[in-house]
């Protein structure tokens, strides 16, 4: 991969990897981190990125396998030097912008808060579908190719993600 | 617009992100990227280009899921108490690799190897490590995510891994972890299995090449796994095994082969152990006393034990209770008997003596059980 390749990957993808990034990590210096090393990763196997033919599915898969290793790391440095988890509901770089009606946009700020907060409590196993799927925008197929699993289990997976997060936020009316 | 489709909506619109990456990071990566085309050593360079991972069809794919693994071999030993061991792969003749496979489910990861002068300097009287040996460590994972098995679930045991190093142009069955003065040490830490080998030092076989071997659903070499071709030496992955089989290409220093030494070690290793004759007639004689009060009906069946076998798709018969697990092609029971048929001794350290006993009827039906012997 050259300099210009590897531009193009972060123009295209950069994005939505960085996005992907912030909602497993919740921090940004973390999220940083893991987006660099997604990338670096990423140019060590350019010859599997050229075979795959979908950048973003081979930056997603590198990402969530990095972020396992990345969550070991912190439980081992954890126990030397507990840290304070980054309140991202309080960084206004990520003030929610709706692309739809004020009145989602009015509606959506407290309740936005409240649904991050729900998929932040969900394991991985569901919260990496969930984040691929409305973070990303992926399909059900790109997931799965990502994960390495079944169709009908991502869908299993979303689902029971969706299910367990209304019953935290005990939305009656939908 | 129904509930569901609300309820999605609203996920999509929470969930999004607007964040993009800084500048300055972009610029960070670019700059590192660049430095890394730089610098590049010859000896780095030397081992990106050997590092194949030999396999054929058994694996399904070596995707990029599979290329993830990024903790080092020293974070490993570091992690499982060997801190000699970590020290070890931070040397410069330690070879870190890092290189993954998805084989029948699972992930494995060659991490990093390490022998000889890599262990030089930590020789010491309290020191079990020896630059006479050869290290290594691999993981294995789950490729769905799913966490393995610890020691404490009581499916540990139950898909057993043999790794080890083989060399090109020696018979893997006979040349192998087991037979080289070999150990392994293991832990499961976050749903991933740690294993670090150890055999005696495989450099002076670096003129032959070698292999590391992973194989699954045994604790032994097995050829149902791996075939070896006599004349080339060249060892591949069988395509009919049911298990996982993995071959990662060693890459040895072909500087640091020793045809002599390798050719003195083969010959001390295949040497006939001294035996103790006494020990062998010894053993001879239990034998007989065992299978003539096992014929006498003095033995006691194992509660539970008593199962119909199975049969692989090799038509191989199965048998599995406890700890044993014996699989056995049919002609090896007697033609045409019926009845008891004792199949395999086993003393144990308690000098409890079982024997496993296959019961064959008129009608073919095989049921096999375990029968404690009355001494």
């Amino acid at each position: 991969m050259d300099i210009e390749e590897l531009n193009d990957l972060i123009d295209q993808h950069g994005k939505a990897l960085y996005g992907f990034c912030l909602r497993l990590m919740r921090n940004k210096e973390d999220a940083d981190d893991l987006y660099q090393e997604t990338l670096l990763k990423a140019i060590e196997g350019h010859s599997k990125l050229d075979r795959t033919r979908n950048p973003k599915a081979f930056l997603l898969s590198i990402a969530v396998g990095l972020r396992k290793n990345q969550r070991r790391k912190f439980s081992w440095r954890q126990r030397i030097a507990p840290t304070v988890a980054f309140n991202e509901a309080a960084d206004t770089s990520y003030v929610f912008i709706s692309e739809d009606s004020p009145e989602d946009a009015v509606l959506s700020m407290e309740l936005r808060c409240k649904i991050q907060a729900a998929a932040d409590g969900l394991c991985d196993k569901l919260k990496i579908p969930l984040y691929m799927y409305y973070t990303v925008d992926m399909s059900i197929e790109e997931i799965a190719s990502v994960l390495k699993i079944p169709s009908g289990t991502v869908k299993s997976r979303l689902y029971q993600a969706r299910k367990a997060m209304k019953k935290e936020l005990e939305v009656d009316s939908l | 617009m129904s509930d569901s489709d609300q309820w999605d909506r609203l996920l999509r619109l929470a969930l999004a992100s607007d964040a993009r990456p800084e500048e300055q990071l972009n610029r960070d990566i670019m700059n590192r990227y660049k430095e890394k085309s730089k610098t590049r050593s010859p000896y780095i360079k030397r081992f990106s280009i050997g590092v194949l991972v030999a396999v054929c069809t058994l694996v399904i794919s070596v995707s990029a899921f599979a290329a993830i693994k990024l903790i080092s071999s020293q974070q490993i030993a570091e992690h499982m108490r060997e801190e000699l061991l970590a020290e070890a792969f931070t040397s410069s003749d330690a070879v870190e690799i890092n290189e993954s496979v998805v084989s029948k489910g699972y992930e494995i990861t060659l991490h990093g190897i390490v022998s000889g002068a890599g262990l030089q300097g930590l020789k010491n009287p309290s020191s079990e490590l020896s630059p006479e040996k050869t290290y290594a460590v691999v993981s294995i994972a789950k490729a769905d995510g799913s966490p393995m098995p610890t020691a404490n679930d009581p499916e540990y045991s139950e898909v057993p891994f043999f790794v080890s190093p083989l060399i090109k142009g020696l018979k893997p069955w006979q040349y192998n972890l087991a037979s080289m003065h070999g150990a392994y040490s293991e832990s499961v830490t976050d749903g991933i299995m740690y294993r670090i080998i150890e055999c005696d030092e495989v450099q002076k076989f670096a003129d032959k090449g070698a292999y590391l071997a992973v194989i699954g659903g045994t604790s032994f070499f097995s050829i149902d796994a791996i075939t070896y071709d006599e004349k080339s030496g060249e060892m591949s992955v069988r395509t009919d095994y049911q298990g996982v089989a993995v071959l990662f290409d060693l890459p040895l220093d072909k500087s640091k082969a020793d045809s002599a030494k390798a050719d003195a070690y083969l010959r001390e290793l295949m040497k006939p152990e001294a035996t103790d004759g006494d020990a062998v007639a010894e053993m001879a004689r239990k034998t007989v006393q065992w299978k003539n009060k096992f014929s006498e009906g003095k033995g006691t069946t194992i509660p539970g034990s008593v199962q119909k076998v199975t049969y692989d798709e090799q038509g191989r018969i199965n048998y599995k209770y406890g700890d044993w697990n014996i699989i056995i092609p049919p002609d090896r029971l007697p033609e045409g008997q019926t009845g008891d048929i004792p199949i395999q001794f086993s003393e144990r350290e308690d000098g409890k003596v079982m024997v496993l006993v296959f019961t064959v009827e008129d009608n073919g039906d095989i049921t096999g059980k375990v029968v404690e012997i009355e001494l």
